[in-house]
């Protein structure tokens, strides 16, 4: 076969006709096409741009956190009760962990841990994120992220710490793992303390690296510093002196408050048996429990001041009034009231000094129920007292129209209401501030809260003198006693109530006092609950606490003694001989 | 009028070259400053952290058992010590 050249141009296909209609159709679909593919990209452009660009967005924009740290607590001098720090914690992800057995060993090793319970850890290896450690020391971290393992990372996280530990662990209280106050302040002001998270828009390179900021960032807000009213070297002492007393006496438990009589401030409060913030393993209700502020109990004879300031103001008696009390035993509605010692006649001083029952109830019973209620109500027993603390509690006094004249009698020497430790101390700042009871605040305060006059300030002198008496000779308390200082208080001793009657062996010992008399800087509560090695009065274990802390306390606040010391040194310097 | 166009054009080539350099020189700038502020936020807790460590040396409870211990220091009594008023201060 042969194959013929054809010449394009001479092509036969050229000289047939094309229908002009069938270029026409391809022009326009095209045109259509393009036509459809402007639209197209208009709407996507201009008119629903929203899903592209946030898929653009997605690709390069991060929204980052900035982390508000949380506010320190201080004390009343600047000095820190709680604060944070950075604690990295170690996270895994069993699935595409390196399991390299010589580092992982040494991974153990640092995380303090068994090689065996980090294998148990990292055995399912279907989690993507297991916790290896929570919150632990930067330079630990470091150590662990050179190690270099695959899967194994760290993510930041702080770490409350308490410098003044076990001291001051009840006021303070403390967060959990996540930063959350969980007892004492910084439970109460975990939103002032915690602060608010702030975040920004950022774009990031392939590298991971910020490289421009988008649209305006939110501020973090820093949580607000707590500045308390506690003074931490009286802190630490107080809890010292409770916690020693405690354990020479074998007691169950004690308190001590220490407030500030002229502000109200809470200079210290104590309990034991309290727990380090830092080791909170095995923590038991007992140590867990603020009992000064949390816990109840009749006052016993700590009430009796209270009676005999209201005879005093209201013309009942004088303070050299004398009452017969001889017999030691009196008999109301059918009860008996007893002395421990038979006391024969007392002034109304001496009634306070020996703390007689029968003094004070046979004062009392002149009295209306409903004046003894009101100075009662007036100095906070059974209100609720109007500090910020969870789990404060009010007290016990019933109603003055439910009283039986027993009732009213017992009421006098401090049984049938109930009250905290620290709604007795801040009571005594009647006696301490010149007849006006003041607000106790756990805050600095710069400007102290406006008093109520309950008495006159003749009258709360004549009482702080007879409580003077009671740490003198022939007191119930001369060990409240201290050097330079002078002192009054008043002790109390009080069955504790068990089911429906009262314990014959189970007491409670207090004293509550001030110094120094005549112009009183701080007022000292102490509670010795369940004292068991022999002594269990007041005036036995709770007053050497009160001493000590006075004594401590007022040296520390830099007053000057009001009693003459006998000087111990020689202040004469002897001649130098040539 | 071809004269114009061709220094037009490399008036805007130009400027289209300043621009890449200084966004180039705005992210080298804006990086170094993140890490600056990075660097000043590390030291902030460093100081903070510091800071609580010296508290935790200097515990009443520490000091007191240094004191009484290595020092053999007691506390003094009033017995002890000479009491000076401050000038102005009441009595």
């Amino acid at each position: 076969m042969s194959s013929r050249s054809v010449q394009l141009s001479s092509s036969p296909l050229l000289t047939s006709k094309t229908p002009v209609w069938r270029s026409k159709l391809i022009v326009a679909t095209i045109a259509i096409a393009f036509a459809g593919l402007a639209v197209r990209a208009a709407y996507v452009q201009v008119i629903d741009n929203a899903f592209f660009k946030h898929q653009g967005e997605v690709r390069f924009a991060r929204t980052l956190a900035l982390p508000a740290s949380r506010g320190r607590i201080l004390d009343r001098n600047g000095l820190l009760l709680a604060s944070s720090v950075p604690a990295p914690s170690i996270w895994a992800n069993p699935e595409d962990l390196e399991r390299d057995p010589a580092k992982l060993a040494r991974l153990a090793q640092l995380l303090e841990m068994t090689p065996a319970d980090l294998e148990r850890k990292l055995a399912n290896e279907d989690k993507t994120f297991v916790w290896l450690k929570r919150q632990l020391d930067e330079p630990v971290v470091k150590d662990i992220l050179a190690l270099d393992i695959k899967g194994v990372y760290s993510i930041k996280e702080y770490k409350r710490l308490y410098p003044e530990g076990e001291a001051a662990a009840h006021i303070v209280g403390f967060t959990n793992v996540e930063d959350v106050g969980q007892e004492g302040m910084e439970l109460v002001f975990q939103k002032q303390l915690s602060g608010r998270q702030g975040s920004r828009r950022v774009i990031k390179d392939r590298l991971g690296r910020v490289v421009e900021d988008v649209g305006e960032a939110v501020q973090p807000v820093d949580g607000e510093d707590l500045q308390l009213s506690i003074d931490n070297k009286v802190q630490f002492f107080a809890y010292q002196k409770l916690r020693d007393a405690v354990l020479d006496n074998k007691a169950k438990a004690g308190s001590v408050v220490v407030l500030d009589a002229q502000s109200g401030e809470v200079l210290a409060l104590a309990n034991y048996p309290s727990y380090s913030p830092a080791k909170r393993i095995n923590l038991s209700g007992e140590q867990l429990r603020n009992r000064a502020l949390t816990d109840t109990f009749e006052p016993g004879s700590t009430m009796k001041p209270f009676v005999i300031s209201l005879a005093l103001e209201k013309g009942i008696v004088k303070p050299e009034t004398r009452i017969d009390t001889s017999g030691g035993h009196l008999t109301i509605a059918g009860s008996t009231i007893s002395d421990s010692h038979a006391h024969g006649t007392l002034t109304v001083n001496e009634v306070i000094q020996k703390s007689s029952n029968i003094g004070t109830v046979k004062i009392a019973m002149q009295m209306q129920p409903r004046d003894m209620w009101e100075i009662y109500t007036e100095v906070g027993f059974g209100q609720k007292p109007q500090v910020p603390f969870p789990g404060v509690v009010s007290g016990r006094l019933r109603p003055y129209k439910t009283w039986r004249p027993i009732e009213q009698a017992t009421m006098s020497y401090g049984y049938g209401l109930s009250t905290s430790l620290f709604q007795l101390a801040r009571a005594y700042t009647l006696f301490s501030h010149d007849g006006e009871v003041i607000p106790a605040s756990l805050m600095k305060v710069n400007q102290p809260g406006a008093g109520v006059r309950v008495i006159s300030a003749e009258n709360a002198i004549a009482v702080r003198k007879m409580l003077n008496m009671v740490a003198g000779p022939g007191g119930t308390a001369p060990k409240a006693q201290t050097v330079g200082y002078s002192v009054g208080g008043k002790t109390g001793t009080a069955h504790k109530q068990e089911g429906k009657g009262y314990s014959g062996k189970k007491y409670r010992g207090f004293f509550v006092g001030l110094a120094p008399i005549e112009r009183p800087r701080i007022i000292v509560a102490v509670m010795i609950d369940e004292p068991s090695n022999g002594r269990y009065f007041g005036g036995d274990v709770a007053a050497p606490v009160f001493s000590e802390t006075v004594q401590q306390t007022l040296r520390l606040m830099g007053i000057q003694p009001d009693m003459s010391v006998k000087p111990q040194t020689s202040v004469q310097a002897v001649e130098e001989s040539f | 009028m071809t004269r114009l166009s061709l220094l037009l054009l490399a008036a805007v080539v130009a400027s289209a070259m300043v621009l890449v350099h200084s966004q180039y020189e705005m992210r080298r700038l804006f990086v170094e400053h993140e890490k600056t502020l990075k660097d000043a936020a590390r030291l902030d807790m460093d100081l903070d952290r510091l800071t609580v460590e010296r508290r935790a040396q200097a515990t009443p409870l520490r000091v007191e058992q240094i004191a009484r211990q290595q020092l053999q220091m007691r506390n003094p009594s009033p017995g002890i010590t000479q009491y000076v008023a401050a000038p102005g201060a009441r009595p």
